[in-house]
């Protein structure tokens, strides 16, 4: 049997004496959707900042692919197929929408500096190329008519959009979604579930995604891991995970009754 | 923003200019270059030359500065490496301009490659004073090599010849110095819009993101460095033509924060702006002189021994302005102007 696409053995985070994340480890496989829930403060931006490179691990091992990441440069975890967006946005705030897109294209772009002066040749083929790819993810989150806006002045949901969308221009093997419809209304959420849903069946992209709107979790999620100070409190298939008992107790409460008493689908056509 | 006219295809959104008034202007302002020799009197030629040479160094810097959000100081040091880095080849080895000019880029760009790799952690106030540090290492050294570059005497500088064409009279100095600056905003404005270019707004908006976007941090911070000293190198080049002399007396620390202020008061991270901002600055002195002037002989007597210290003060008093009053600078001005043309009677 074949490697996972990502899988994490006893990840370990320490900040001086505080252990974010504790012996963590979990796997996502190839056209999965995982999701990580727990309560504020548990560790699960830390784990994403470890598996993209921004933080190293203080014990523990990432790999993808059957590759170690240890040895990996942070700055080409995205040349492995790693994508992420940030809990807290982090557009590059002067650029238009279109500008955002193209620096996810910037790896896969190979024009040097001297041949950015003189924009001739391969360099104006490059960027035509790199160009169309934008358009074509614009069209897939239907942003067309933000696609010239400068990202400062878009609302928090459109921002949140363009964020997916640098991410996929990475052409990312796995996405990391950190709480992406946080302060997003019922519609937005929606379009960014049907979004999620679409990535993954037609990008073949696999998610591992943190979220804390529970009714998201449970419509598209394949396998839910939970976390609760930096450890796993359990792990499987969202049901269960839900009615895991120390779940219940950590993150749920009574909230997640209220949840399980009246199950509302979110996505109405395809629980349908 | 108008509205009206759509793009039809990626070339399109690539091209530097997307409107005929956009043209239309650049088309004026070429014009005005190509005419101003011939209508211009000397006094008027040279306070535009000077400009045009400012407005260079002013887009180098901004490279570094505006785009990439790295605060320099070393403007001036640059600046020297570049007039050296000409005047030596050219006047002491005899060699040709052309080649004087590529290492008036060179020399400075590869100083700035060991000044940039202790600073790649440091940002701000410390970024600053580092950089300024390098500056006035530079100068040390200029006065600790006379036998390569004739120590404080400095070095004489001819009007070179270039590719058959001999610089000799003050309307050819300005082209020559033109034909520099439209080949720098030309650059510019192509590594703005490359991938280079978006890597280094993408560090100064947000580094962690730019890093996980693959932009490798240190590679394009001395990237930035390279290509900002390079361009900063050509302007310490012709200004040393510009003065016939090249010693470090002529490249005074005042330089950098004159960079640093034609980015604040033109606008940062804009190449208009920092032209703007060049002809602001450059211009200012004279105009204050005329007002001086017309106090009578004791004002005009302070004006020229203390030329230096008027020109700081007004330099530091235009950047606090512009800081509180325009954060935008020229540029900002410019938009809002523009907008309520088109907006009018409409607030917004
Ligand atoms: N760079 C850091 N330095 C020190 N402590 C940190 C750092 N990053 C996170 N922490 C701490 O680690 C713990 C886990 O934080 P983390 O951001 O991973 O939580 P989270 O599960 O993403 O929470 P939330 O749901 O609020 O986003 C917190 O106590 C936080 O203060
Ligand atoms: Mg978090």
């Amino acid at each position: 049997m074949s490697a996972p696409l990502l899988k994490l053995t006893g990840v370990t985070k320490r900040f001086g004496g505080l252990t974010a994340v504790n012996e963590v480890s979990t796997h996502v496989d190839a056209g999965e959707i995982v999701s990580i829930i727990g309560p504020n403060g548990a560790g699960k931006t830390t784990l994403f900042n470890m598996i993209s490179g921004v933080l190293p691990p203080t014990e523990g091992r990432i790999e993808l692919e059957g590759r170690d990441l240890a040895r990996v440069a942070p700055h080409d975890y995205v040349r492995h197929g790693i994508g992420r967006t940030f809990q807290n946005l982090a557009l590059f705030k002067h650029g238009t929408v279109v500008d955002n897109i193209l620096v996810g294209r910037h790896w896969r772009m190979k024009t040097s500096l001297v041949e950015a002066v003189f924009h001739f040749g391969r360099p104006r083929r490059e960027e035509i190329a790199a160009r169309e790819r934008a358009e074509e993810i614009i069209e897939f989150l239907e942003i067309e008519t933000i696609r010239d806006k400068v990202v400062g002045t878009l609302s928090y949901g459109q921002q949140k959009r363009v964020e997916l969308g640098r991410a996929l221009a990475t052409d990312p093997k796995l996405l990391l979604l950190d709480e992406i419809v946080a302060g997003m209304n019922q519609e937005e959420t929606e379009d960014i579930a049907r979004f999620i849903l679409d990535i993954r069946d037609e990008l073949g992209v696999s998610i591992l995604m943190i979220e804390h709107d529970m009714h998201l979790v449970m419509d598209i999620s394949d396998r839910v891991h939970a976390l609760n100070f930096g450890a796993t409190i359990t792990e499987g298939r969202p049901a269960e995970v839900q009615a895991h008992p120390g779940v219940i107790e950590a993150y749920l409460g009574a909230k997640a009754a209220a949840a399980r008493a009246e199950p509302a689908p979110l996505l109405k056509a395809r629980a349908g | 923003m108008r509205s009206g006219f759509y793009k039809q295809t990626i070339a399109e959104h690539l091209a530097l200019t997307d409107s005929w008034t956009q043209r239309a202007w650049i088309a004026v302002a070429l014009a005005a270059l190509a005419t101003a020799p011939f209508v211009l009197d000397t006094y008027l030629l040279t306070l535009v030359t000077l400009m045009m040479i400012t407005a260079v160094g002013g887009i180098g810097l901004n490279i570094l500065t505006g785009w990439t959000g790295l605060i320099s100081l070393g403007q001036t040091g640059f600046m020297v490496l570049g007039a050296y880095g000409y005047a030596i080849p050219v006047e002491t080895w005899g060699w040709d301009p052309l080649a004087g000019f590529l290492l008036a880029g060179l020399v400075p760009a590869a100083a700035s490659v060991l000044v940039g790799i202790p600073s790649l952690r440091l940002t701000g106030l410390y970024l600053a004073i580092t950089t300024l540090a390098s500056a006035f290492i530079v100068v040390h050294l200029v006065l600790e090599f006379p036998g390569l570059t004739n120590g404080a005497s400095g070095i004489f500088v001819n009007r070179p010849t270039v590719l058959g064409w001999t610089v000799f009279t003050d309307q050819d100095l300005f082209r020559l110095v033109a034909i520099f600056l439209v080949l720098t905003i030309l650059g510019a404005l192509n590594l703005r819009r490359s991938r280079i270019g978006r890597a280094w707004f993408a560090i100064r908006d947000k580094d962690d993101a730019a890093r996980v976007m693959g932009v490798d941090l240190r590679t394009y911070k001395l990237y930035a460095f390279v290509a900002s000293s390079f361009v900063v190198g050509l302007s310490g080049a012709l200004y040393g033509i510009f003065l016939s002399f090249v010693t470090v007396d002529g490249f005074p620390f005042l330089l950098s924060i004159e960079a640093l202020a034609m980015l604040i008061v033109g606008g940062m991270g804009s190449i208009a702006g920092a032209v703007l901002g060049a002809v602001f600055l450059v211009g200012l002195p004279e105009v204050v002189s005329m007002v001086f002037s017309a106090f009578g002989d004791s004002a005009r007597a302070l004006l020229s021994t203390g030329a230096h210290e008027v020109k700081g003060v007004l330099y530091g008093l235009v950047i606090i302005g512009f800081l509180r009053l325009q954060p935008e600078g020229l540029m900002g001005l410019w938009r809002d102007a523009q907008r309520v043309w088109t907006l009018w009677p409409l607030r917004y």
